[in-house]
């Protein structure tokens, strides 16, 4: 047992807030949620926060811990210094309900944007298809997505800029791969990606990768590829000069 | 009314999610209440898989998965519902492929399926470790696109009853405050379990059977409620989950003297034994001294590191976060953890309770094809079979009906209930009767039951529940208020334990997740191959029993 201080964000009624400070006995193995629950239960009731599966699956404790972008339930004290007090913040990119609880439907609002999933014909008559292991590993690398956002809380177009207007912001990014990588998929969403979506806006300093909890890779794996895809149909050589001198797109050269 | 609609669903889980698209594709208004956003549902947790018969691994088909589901259930499971659930199994899986679901493949680029405990043949297909995720993903997504209404973080706290049918249902909700009543037609339960009862559980924090204690209270009955699964492999003291997925790749159980133990309890199965025979083979090893501080050991080296990496790194994540032990290099130290309550809201095929116009699904249904012991990957299956047949019978139902409508009075009695509670000023805070709920159930109501044990446990859950009656809460805010929630969460809990431990007493024997190895040790078919049901009435549970539905398999011995 060791004695700890965790300097929480509380808000007030009038939309401000500060931090106070709770010294709680912690023992080995704890993680940041385990103390949040006890300060909670101990010291302050009225602690507003989410939580759910204690598992880092459900996404919901996001959190900023010592400023750095993290799930509370997957956060060990031994990762963190605690000689001295453990900061602990809501997601600062996104507003404010009450305490540790923040706002974040601006995500589940972008999500609605995305084209649906389209499938091909069945292979076989009983409704089924055939797949390669190889193919469908790179969308389960994108399913592994909890939305967290704790991706979208660091990603500097987002929370620096401000710019949510103009970005869909690094997890949708990972859910267009995901159905554009997809064996089956045969919708088109090059344009929502270079338009509505904004990729054009990362400018691939990686945060977003650093500080999944899930390990995806992001940047390499997701946007970058679908980087690619918008400039091959935007600004592959052969066809813009085709635009330019006959305004007509042929195959195999240059109009 | 605006918030009036023809099916009103509870819980947005992989139940919910299914009944809502189902009775919204057979032309219903239907809505979802859910105090979370719905992808952050426990259905997510599922790791390990979904059954079907699709026979890609090997031969296999919908009666050799009956067969398995009703000797797993230690033939309390209800035939006729098990035989719904393999014959339609399949489709069913289709169906979720076609909405998205990548589900990890064999080489010739079928559908992959891995071996689960007490299964005939490789059966359970999966995505990666990740499967409960991928579905829940894959169905919130359908519900977008049907552009289906969801409440999001709205707790459901009352069912109305008029007139012996259910009309709606009476919300708080949380991120303003205040008490909202929905109207509907049809209403179906998805709220899942309530696995928070024991201190060591794999369930989320959400788990607090808020279903079955809202149906209870409408006077609803409850079947089976004695029936809770403790999954084998479970990290202590979180409780943390470590897939059967594991042992569905070859991974060996060892006690302390590194011994392949099961090979004693289990000869033929193994590892992949059903989940209850598992748990008390690890418990009888941990208390005749054979573990190391109260846990066995999963042991995953001999996979290699390759394996390990490729389909089941979810598990080796959490390995190392939780246990700080790395599989590819040493076992993990497992203990078993309340998992998965087989017991429930009573329904018959088509998910319909015992109140009229009141429908329940997935966990927090008792239909029953899990009996006294679940499979593994039977779950997320029962979840979408299940789930489409409630919202299926539900819709049809509502579009029959005339419109719901409810008393003006409801509305006004939670309000002034709720306001009762938060102006209290004297009494006790909730937290530590949470806690001693929580370490009592663990102790006297676990792997092994002992009549003692059990009588005073039915003893301690009635003094907490007279000191629930007098609890304060310090919020008394509109806003997220935490304190409030868990308070009315807890109300259910308390009254779902006495319903469980005096359903335990009664059967006396030992059948599935229900042990008694001190004074019943053997199954007896001649007085208790029935189901418990149980009702409330004037404060307090009341007991009485129902015959299985027996189709075509015959109770044998049951050994693996």
């Amino acid at each position: 047992m060791k004695t700890v201080t965790f300097r929480i964000w509380r808000t007030d009624a009038n939309g401000g807030g500060k931090f106070v400070d709770y010294t709680t006995e912690v023992s080995e193995g704890m993680v940041v949620l385990d103390v949040v629950h006890k300060i909670q239960a101990a010291q302050a009731n009225d602690l507003a926060v989410r939580w759910n599966c204690k598992a880092g699956k459900c996404g919901s404790c996001s959190a900023e811990i010592n400023g750095i972008p993290r799930l509370m339930c997957m956060t060990r004290l031994d990762m963190i210094p605690i000689d001295k007090p453990v900061t602990i913040e809501p997601m600062r990119a996104f507003p404010s309900i009450r305490d540790l609880a923040t706002d974040v439907s601006w995500n589940y609002r972008v999500k609605t944007k995305i084209k649906k999933f389209k499938p091909r014909t069945p292979d076989a008559p009983d409704g089924s298809w055939r797949m390669q292991q190889e193919d469908v590993d790179r969308v389960q690398e994108f399913r592994k997505c909890i939305e967290c956002f704790l991706c979208q809380d660091v990603c500097h177009v987002l929370r620096d800029h401000d710019m949510k207007s103009n970005y869909f912001g690094p997890r949708f990014m990972v859910r267009i791969a995901s159905l554009e990588m997809h064996p089956l998929d045969r919708a088109d969403r090059v344009e929502l990606l270079a338009e509505q979506a904004g990729i054009g806006l990362c400018n691939i300093t990686k945060c977003c990768t650093e500080v999944c909890p899930e390990g995806i890779h992001i940047t390499d794996n997701a946007i970058i590829p679908l980087k690619e895809r918008v400039v091959d149909r935007y600004y592959d050589p052969l066809p813009m000069l085709g635009r330019r001198l006959g305004g007509r797109r042929r195959k195999g050269g240059p109009g | 009314m605006e918030d009036t609609h023809d099916v009103l669903v509870v819980g947005a889980g992989l139940a919910g999610m299914r009944a809502a698209i189902e009775a919204y594709d057979l032309g219903a208004d239907v809505a979802v209440v859910s105090k979370l956003h719905p992808t952050r549902s426990h259905s997510g947790a599922a790791e390990g898989g979904i059954n079907a018969a699709l026979g890609n691994a090997s031969e296999d088909s919908p009666e050799l998965h009956g067969y398995d589901t009703v000797k797993g259930s230690d033939y309390l499971g209800d035939q006729d519902a098990i035989e719904i659930l393999c014959e339609e199994g399949p489709g069913d899986v289709f169906q979720l492929e076609r909405w998205g679901a990548g589900f990890s493949r064999t080489a010739d680029g079928r559908i992959a399926q891995r071996p689960f405990g007490a299964a005939g043949a490789p059966r359970t297909a999966y995505a990666a470790d990740i499967t409960g995720h991928v579905l829940i993903q894959v169905l919130y997504e359908q519900l977008v696109k049907r552009g289906i209404k969801v409440y999001e973080e709205f707790f459901a706290w009352k069912l109305v009853e008029e007139d012996g049918r259910c009309v709606g249902v009476i919300c708080w909700d949380l991120l303003h405050g205040g008490v909202k009543a929905f109207p509907a037609k049809t209403v179906i339960l998805a709220t899942g379990g309530p696995g928070r009862l024991y201190v060591g559980t794999t369930n989320a924090y959400a788990c607090t059977g808020d279903g079955m204690g809202m149906a209870l209270r409408a006077g609803a009955a409850l079947k089976d409620m004695e029936m809770m699964q403790f999954h084998p492999t479970t990290l202590s003291p979180s409780g943390i989950l470590i897939t059967e997925g594991c042992r569905g790749e070859g991974a060996y159980l060892l006690n302390k003297d590194g011994e392949r133990f099961m090979k004693r309890y289990a000869p033929n199965a193994l590892e992949l034994a059903s989940r209850d025979v598992i748990s008390r083979a690890e418990q009888v090893e941990i208390d005749d001294g054979r573990g190391l501080d109260g846990n066995v050991f999963l042991d995953l080296r001999h996979l290699g590191a390759e394996r390990i990496v490729e389909r089941l790194h979810g598990t080796r994540e959490l390995a190392l976060t939780f246990a700080h032990v790395d599989p590819i290099f040493e076992p993990i130290p497992v203990r078993p953890g309340a998992h998965y309550h087989m017991g429930g809201v009573e329904t018959d095929v088509w998910a319909r309770t015992t109140l009229d116009r009141l429908y329940a699904a997935g966990e927090v249904a008792c239909v029953s094809v899990h009996g006294a012991n679940r499979l593994g990957g039977n779950a997320l299956m029962e979840t979408i079979t299940y789930g489409r047949r409630a919202g299926r019978h539900a819709a049809e139902t509502a579009l029959e009906a005339d419109d719901a409508a409810l008393p003006e009075s409801v509305v006004r009695d939670a309000e002034s209930e709720l306001q009762a509670l938060l102006d209290r000023s004297d009494g006790e805070r909730p937290w530590r009767i949470r806690d001693e709920l929580a370490e009592t159930m663990h102790e006297n109501f676990g792997v092994f039951r002992r009549e003692e044990q059990m009588t005073e446990q039915g003893e301690i859950v009635r003094s907490l529940r007279e000191r629930y009656a007098h609890v304060i809460l310090e919020d008394k805010g509109n806003v997220f208020n935490n304190d409030l929630t868990q308070a009315l969460e807890l109300g259910f809990l308390l009254e779902l334990a006495e319903c469980m431990v005096v359903s335990g007493l009664a059967r006396k024997e030992s059948r599935g997740a229900h042990a008694r190895p001190y004074d019943f040790p053997d199954r007896d078919d001649e007085n208790f191959l029935h189901h418990t049901i149980v009702h409330w009435h004037d404060g307090g549970p009341v007991l009485s029993t129902k015959p299985v539905r027996f189709t075509k398999w015959e109770p044998q011995e049951r050994t693996y």
